[in-house]
């Protein structure tokens, strides 16, 4: 697999680089540590003599020569050449033939006397005006030795590292490639139309179970859509057979009777009934409009407490009709929000309407706003017969109506349709107990789409302002 | 009295029926059946209101919009569309237009719009006259007062802003939906009656206790407010 080699020597190599730059560093130092050493104590003995020549004369060296060889360790090699050189002095046994006589710092292969094999050293050469030549040196010996062990020892770890960077690659390569697989082949089985295979997890929590878990999220997220897209679609399907075949009756019975005045009622309930099939396509379309997040781009600042006032303003005289009494409780101060003014407007006159429909035989229907620091809670409670808690996740679907007989207008979509609205404004739908009765929550971010937004609009204080003459109104409403 | 009225509508079906209809209240019709066509027809700005599908084949309608907005003409703009959803409507009406209709719609309820949008027309003339009245009906918009022979009525501010709107179309049908949309600003279609409930409130302080009442249901359509 080509990835994975890739993968293998980009590892081998990048192991091979790290190490060559640290062995590097080792090298420079101890090489450059041990010849500097050697050369300073060779320099230093070099210039002592030679500042003893030029003091104290020819004498003075030969009784300083002499106490170096006496005194002096045994590396250390010092000899008076001779300008046919010949040693005339010193403890210089041997000296390559081709050791070069000059002025300066040397390498050479010299035999100090008491020594059987000649030795690298380092050595200093001074030429006295007599002609003569002042050699001295030390035996770089041991230093030299560990130098030279500890290259070939740094040659054969570098060796070493780049295999087992290499190796590293290799294993590296292969659990990657082994984890990615796994997912590539789910990936295929789904792409074969198997939307139940599932990425295994290795149960070590890392990056690839991550991965793994998301993709898994994913794809139950997909399959739940597509569940409810097909429920969506046979409901639907079901749902406007019955208008359908209402409609068709009544075109049917139009075009059958005589009776003008009849006709023209029949024609009526013709009309009227492709208005409710036009309204159960308008509620379809909103809710996966709102599903698809469509619409952000009109959202704008407005105080949710104005617009609740206005919805219960507008449906009091219908509550009260219905022989419910509406109220409104409003908060103390205007509650600001980012979002879709009109979907918010119907999904709070959704859940008016809902609360008049099925609760306004209690008798209280209580609308109220509570602003928070993170949330703002949109309630509409009834006194009605309530909604058990098993049945609530089938009420917010759409379609789910929950009493069976069909002679009601509503298609069940109302409720839907708010649920839809809440997620388009990352907020949350939820039905509670009022014990007795419902209460229907529309539960919103306090700074919904603000940061998505930013920058975008500021609030505008007239609207937000409590003492505008509309919000005014709707406080008189009561 | 008839106006002149361009109809940019791509649906032959649709654009004549309209047509038939509109000529049968007066009206003069000029018909264009795509949106380089129609928005050549509506730059000579001599038309008193353009009719205007939205999705139109060569340039759709919103693009004719605002074409004819940025090139300063204000003729006034009815939308019709089959693009149903709150925010298909609010971006039509952001486009510039002055109304927005759904299709399908009925007649009476084009008729009804067209000719309040006619009548903002007008207005825009004459600059609006202080006082509104109706036969013996009286309504002051600035303070908000109506008065009935001279008897003054306690309407609530939402019942004063629709008495309003309807004195403002006085003599012309008013739809259910034009009083949602241009009374409370709500542009979605309510399930329930809610709208008649308030006329009806209305109509019982406007009318009770005087003999010839003001504002009738016109069936079918809506309401009109009319002595």
């Amino acid at each position: 697999m080509p990835t994975t080699l890739r993968i293998a020597l980009l590892a081998g190599l990048l192991a091979l680089l790290s190490n060559l730059a640290v062995i590097g560093f080792i090298y420079y130092r101890t090489h450059d540590e041990a010849v500097a050493t050697v050369r300073q104590q060779v320099a230093e003995q070099g210039k002592v003599l030679a500042d003893v020549y030029r003091t104290g004369g020819k004498p003075a060296l030969d009784d300083a020569i002499q106490d170096t060889m006496t005194y002096a360790d045994p590396q250390t090699a010092v000899s008076l050449l001779g300008r046919d050189r010949r040693q005339t002095m010193g403890n210089l046994e041997a000296i390559a033939a081709d050791f070069p006589l000059q002025e300066g710092y040397h390498n050479a292969l010299i035999r100090v006397r008491g020594q059987t094999t000649p030795r690298i050293a380092a050595v200093v050469v001074h030429r006295l005006p007599t002609g003569q030549w002042l050699v001295s040196g030390r035996i770089a010996g041991e230093g030299f030795a560990i130098r030279e062990t500890l290259e070939r020892s740094l040659f054969i770890a570098l060796i070493v590292a780049g295999l087992l960077g290499l190796l590293c690659g290799v294993i590296l390569a292969h659990y990657v490639g082994q984890r990615i697989g796994d997912i590539a082949k789910v990936a295929d089985r789904i792409s074969a139309r198997d939307l139940s295979q599932r990425v295994p997890l290795s149960g070590a929590g890392d990056a690839f179970d991550r991965l793994a878990g998301q993709i898994n999220a994913m794809l139950d997220r997909i399959t739940a859509l597509m569940h409810e897209l097909q429920l969506l679609t046979d409901s639907l399907a079901h749902d406007l057979r019955s208008p359908v075949s209402r409609l068709r009756s009544a075109a049917h019975a139009a075009a059958e009777t005589d009776d003008p005045f009849e006709q023209d009622e029949l024609l009526g309930s013709v009309i009227r009934q492709a208005d409710s099939l036009m309204r159960i396509l308008t509620n379809v379309l909103e809710i996966s409009r709102s599903e698809a997040m469509t619409g952000r781009k009109q959202f704008s600042w407005f105080d949710v407490s104005e617009l609740a006032a206005e919805l219960a303003e507008m449906y009091d005289p219908l509550a009260e009709e219905r022989g419910a009494r509406l109220d409104y409780v409003r908060p103390e101060r205007a509650v600001p929000l980012f979002g879709h003014r009109q979907l918010l407007a119907q999904a709070v006159s959704n859940l008016l309407e809902n609360a008049i429909r099925y609760g306004s035989g209690g008798g209280e229907i209580c609308v109220r706003v509570e602003p928070g620091d993170k949330k703002i809670r949109v309630e509409v409670s009834d006194r009605g017969p309530g909604i058990p808690p098993e049945r609530r996740d089938e009420a917010r679907r759409r379609f789910g109506r929950l009493d069976s007989s069909r002679s009601d207008e509503g298609a069940g979509l109302g409720l839907a349709l708010v649920e839809s609205i809440a997620h388009l404004h990352d907020g949350r739908f939820i039905l509670e107990d009022n014990q007795p009765g419902l209460v229907t929550v529309l539960e919103l971010p306090a700074h919904a789409g603000e940061a998505r937004s930013a920058g975008r609009r500021e609030p505008a204080t007239g609207t937000l302002s409590p003492s505008t003459a509309s919000a005014s109104e709707a406080a008189a409403v009561r | 009295m008839g106006r002149k009225i361009l109809l940019i509508e791509d649906d032959r079906e649709t654009a004549s029926y309209l047509a038939k209809g509109l000529n049968q209240e007066g009206h003069s019709v000029e018909q264009a059946t795509n949106g380089q066509d129609g928005l050549f027809r509506a730059t000579d700005g001599s038309f008193d209101l353009i009719i205007l599908d939205r999705m139109l084949p060569v340039l759709d309608g919103l693009s004719v919009l605002k074409a004819l907005r940025a090139a300063r003409i204000d003729t006034p703009v009815l939308i019709l569309s089959a693009l149903a959803s709150v925010g298909d409507r609010i971006e039509g009406l952001e486009c510039g237009s002055d109304d927005y209709l759904v299709k399908p719609f009925s007649f009476a309820e084009l008729l009804a719009r067209v000719n309040a949008l006619l009548r903002r027309r007008e207005s825009r003339v004459d600059p609006a006259e202080h006082r509104l009245t109706v036969g013996d009906l009286e309504i002051d918009p600035l303070s908000r007062t109506v008065r009935r022979s001279g008897k003054k009525l306690d309407l609530k501010p939402r019942e004063y802003l629709l008495l309003e709107y309807f004195a403002r179309n006085e003599g012309r049908v008013v739809t259910r939906t034009m009083l949602l949309e241009q009374v409370w600003d709500y542009h979605f279609d309510p399930g329930t009656n809610v709208i008649d409930v308030h006329v009806s409130r209305l109509r019982r302080k406007l009318d009770e206790g005087f003999e010839k009442p003001l504002l009738h249901t016109v069936r079918g359509a809506g309401y009109m407010l009319a002595a």
